[in-house]
C-alpha cells in the first residue's frame, strides 16, 4: 500500500522563541570574546614551559598514583578522623549560635520586616566572608591548630544555618502557638510546646547538611594551617610524594562519600 | 466547675519513641564529648590566656592618622592581583561549563546512553566534587607551574563537579512529554536534547552557571595561598613579612569584592526565574 508522500509546513518559530535563541547566541557570543580578552591579558606560562613541567613531574605522579603507599594509611585514616571530629565541632559551634541568632532575624517572632532587617544583614554578612580567609585570619591571630579552624567554621556555618533557621521559624504554624497561649501557657510554654516540635526536624536535617560540607571544607583548613588532614598533605605536596598523596586522597574521598552516603539517609528520615 | 479543677493526666510520648529520642541524643553527645578530646578544641583559651588573640586585630588596621597615606599607596598595588583572581574565576567557570555540559546528559538518567556510561560519569563527578578547590590547586601547582594556570584549572575541576551534578538533577527533573514526543517521532539523540530538554532546563542551567561563578570567585580569591595565583598569593606574602595593616586592607579587598559579585549575581538570578 502506498500512498503519495504529504508535505507538512513545519509552522514559523515563534516570536519569542526566535528572541530567546538570538539572546543566546549573543550571550554567548559574548562569553567568547569575553573569554579570548581575559586569556590574551592572563600571565600564562609558556607552553614550553608547561610542557617541560609536565614531563617532569607526569611519570613520578603517574607512579605514585597506581601505587599508592599503603604504609600512611593508618596515618591518613587518624588525621581524616581528626578532620571529621574538627567538622563535628565547627557544625555544633555553628548551630548553637545560628539558633541564637536565627530568632534575631526572624520576621513573625520580631513584629516586622524592619525589626529582622539588622539581623538577616549580619547573617549576609557572614555568609560571603570566605572561610578559608576565616582560618587564615585565626591561625595568624592564635596559632596554628584544630582550634582555628573549628571557629573558622563555626562562625563561617553562621550565615547559612542562620538563614535557614530563620527561614523555618518565619514559615512555621501559628496553630499550636495560639492553642498553648488559649490553654494559658506562658512564653516558655509555646517555645517549648510550638515552636521547637515544629522546627527540629527542619534544624536537624540542615545541621546534618551543613555537616557534610563542612568535612569538605575542614579537609581544606590544614593547607592553611589550621588543623586537620591537610596540614600533613600540604607538607607531601611540596616534597611531591605522590604515593603517600593518592592514599591521602582515597582516605578523603572515601571518607567523604561515605558521610555523605550515612547523612542523607538520615536526612531523608528526618523531614 | 471548680476553676481549680485537677487537669487531666496529659497522655505522655510513646516509649519507643522516647528510647529511640534518648538512643539518638546519647550518640550525638558521645561524639561530641569523643571530639572535643581528640581535637583538643579550647574556645576558652581565646578569651584567657590569649590576650594577642583580640591584639591581632588591633594591629590590622593603621593608625587612624595614617590610614590615608597607608591605604592610599597599598590600595592600587591590589589592582593587578585581584583582576587575575576574577580571571581565573571567568576562565574556571567558561571551561566548567564547558566540559560539564556533555555530562551532564550522560549522567542523567533520561537521557544517558547507557548504564554503564552513566555510571562512570556519575563516579567521575563525585569524584570531581569530592575534592575542595583549594585542594585541586595544591595538586595542580606542582605539575602545572606556579601562577595562574593551576589555578584555572582548579576551579574548572572543581565546577565541573559542582555544574553537572545540578544539571543532571534539573534534566532528571523535566517533563518527559517533550522527550518521548521526539523519540517517537524518530528524532536522533541530539534533536531530542536540543528541542526536548535545553528548553525546558535553559534558564536553570545559566543561574546555576552563575552561582558557580559566585563560588569560584570565593575560592579564587584564596587559590593564591598554595601558589595559584591572584590576590591569595599577595595576602600570603604580606603575612609572611607580618605586614598587617596589608593583610587588613587585603581582607576587606577581598570581602568587597565577594560582596559586590555575589550581589550581582543574586540579582541577575533573580530575573532569571
Amino acid at each position: 500500500m502506498s500512498r503519495p508522500a504529504a508535505t507538512y509546513r513545519v509552522p514559523p518559530t515563534p516570536p519569542h522563541v526566535r528572541r530567546g535563541r538570538v539572546l543566546a547566541v549573543s550571550l554567548a557570543v559574548l562569553a567568547l570574546a569575553l573569554l579570548v580578552v581575559v586569556l590574551a591579558t592572563m600571565n600564562l606560562p609558556t607552553w614550553e614551559r608547561v610542557r617541560s613541567g609536565l614531563t617532569r613531574t607526569l611519570p613520578p605522579l603517574w607512579r605514585g598514583f597506581t601505587h599508592p603507599d599503603w604504609e600512611v594509611f593508618p596515618f591518613a585514616f587518624r588525621a581524616m578522623l581528626e578532620t571529621l571530629f574538627m567538622a563535628v565541632l565547627g557544625t555544633l559551634l555553628g548551630g548553637v549560635l545560628a539558633f541564637g541568632l536565627s530568632f534575631l532575624a526572624a520576621r513573625n517572632l520580631l513584629g516586622g520586616t524592619a525589626q529582622a532587617a539588622p539581623g538577616k544583614a549580619l547573617l549576609v554578612a557572614i555568609r560571603t566572608f570566605p572561610e578559608i580567609l576565616l582560618a587564615i585570619i585565626f591561625v595568624a591571630a592564635a596559632g596554628p591548630g584544630p582550634t582555628a579552624g573549628i571557629m573558622a567554621m563555626g562562625i563561617h556555618s553562621i550565615g547559612f544555618l542562620g538563614k535557614i533557621f530563620s527561614d523555618v521559624i518565619e514559615g512555621i504554624d501559628q496553630g499550636p502557638m495560639e492553642a498553648i497561649r488559649a490553654a494559658g501557657g506562658n512564653g516558655v510554654h509555646v517555645f517549648l510546646y510550638a515552636v521547637v516540635p515544629q522546627v527540629l526536624p527542619e534544624f536537624a536535617s540542615n545541621v546534618l547538611y551543613r555537616f557534610e560540607i563542612n568535612l569538605r571544607a575542614a579537609t581544606i583548613l590544614g593547607l592553611v594551617g589550621a588543623g586537620g588532614i591537610g596540614g600533613p598533605l600540604i607538607q607531601r605536596l611540596q616534597f611531591r610524594r605522590w604515593d603517600d598523596i593518592s592514599t591521602f586522597l582515597i582516605v578523603i574521598v572515601g571518607f567523604i562519600v561515605v558521610v555523605d552516603f550515612l547523612s542523607s539517609t538520615i536526612r531523608r528520615r528526618l523531614v | 466547675m471548680a476553676p481549680d479543677a485537677t487537669p487531666a493526666a496529659i497522655p505522655r510520648p510513646p516509649l519507643v519513641g522516647r528510647l529511640r529520642g534518648l538512643f539518638s541524643l546519647a550518640v550525638v553527645a558521645g561524639i561530641v564529648v569523643l571530639a572535643f578530646r581528640q581535637t583538643g578544641f579550647d574556645i576558652a583559651a581565646l578569651f584567657t590566656g590569649a590576650a594577642d588573640f583580640w591584639r591581632f586585630f588591633g594591629r590590622l588596621v593603621p593608625p587612624p592618622s595614617e590610614i590615608g597615606s597607608n591605604w592610599g599607596t597599598y590600595l592600587p598595588q591590589l589592582a593587578k592581583p585581584l583582576i587575575e583572581t576574577l580571571q581565573i574565576a571567568y576562565v574556571g567557570t567558561f571551561f566548567g561549563t564547558l566540559l560539564a555540559l556533555p555530562l551532564i546528559f550522560l549522567a542523567s538518567a533520561n537521557t544517558a546512553l547507557d548504564p554503564v556510561s552513566m555510571w562512570v560519569a556519575r563516579v567521575l563527578l563525585t569524584v570531581l566534587r569530592s575534592i575542595p578547590d583549594l585542594l585541586w590547586a595544591a595538586i595542580l601547582v606542582p605539575i602545572l607551574v606556579v601562577g595562574p594556570l593551576p589555578g584555572a584549572v582548579a576551579l574548572t575541576m572543581f565546577s565541573i563537579g559542582v555544574l553537572a551534578k545540578l544539571g543532571s538533577e534539573t534534566v532528571e527533573a523535566i517533563d518527559p512529554g517533550p522527550l518521548e514526543a521526539l523519540r517517537a517521532a524518530g528524532a536522533g539523540r541530539l534533536a531530542t536534547i536540543v528541542y526536548a530538554v535545553v528548553p525546558q532546563v535553559a534558564a536553570t542551567m545559566v543561574s546555576y552557571v552563575l552561582y558557580v561563578f559566585e563560588i569560584n570567585v570565593r575560592a579564587s580569591v584564596i587559590i593564591g595561598y598554595v601558589g595559584a595565583g591572584g590576590i591569595g598569593f599577595t595576602l600570603q606574602n604580606r603575612l609572611n613579612f607580618f605586614d598587617y595593616t596589608g593583610v587588613g586592607l587585603i581582607i576587606v579587598v577581598i570581602f568587597a569584592v565577594v560582596l559586590v559579585i555575589d550581589g550581582l549575581s543574586v540579582w541577575a538570578r533573580s530575573r532569571l526565574i
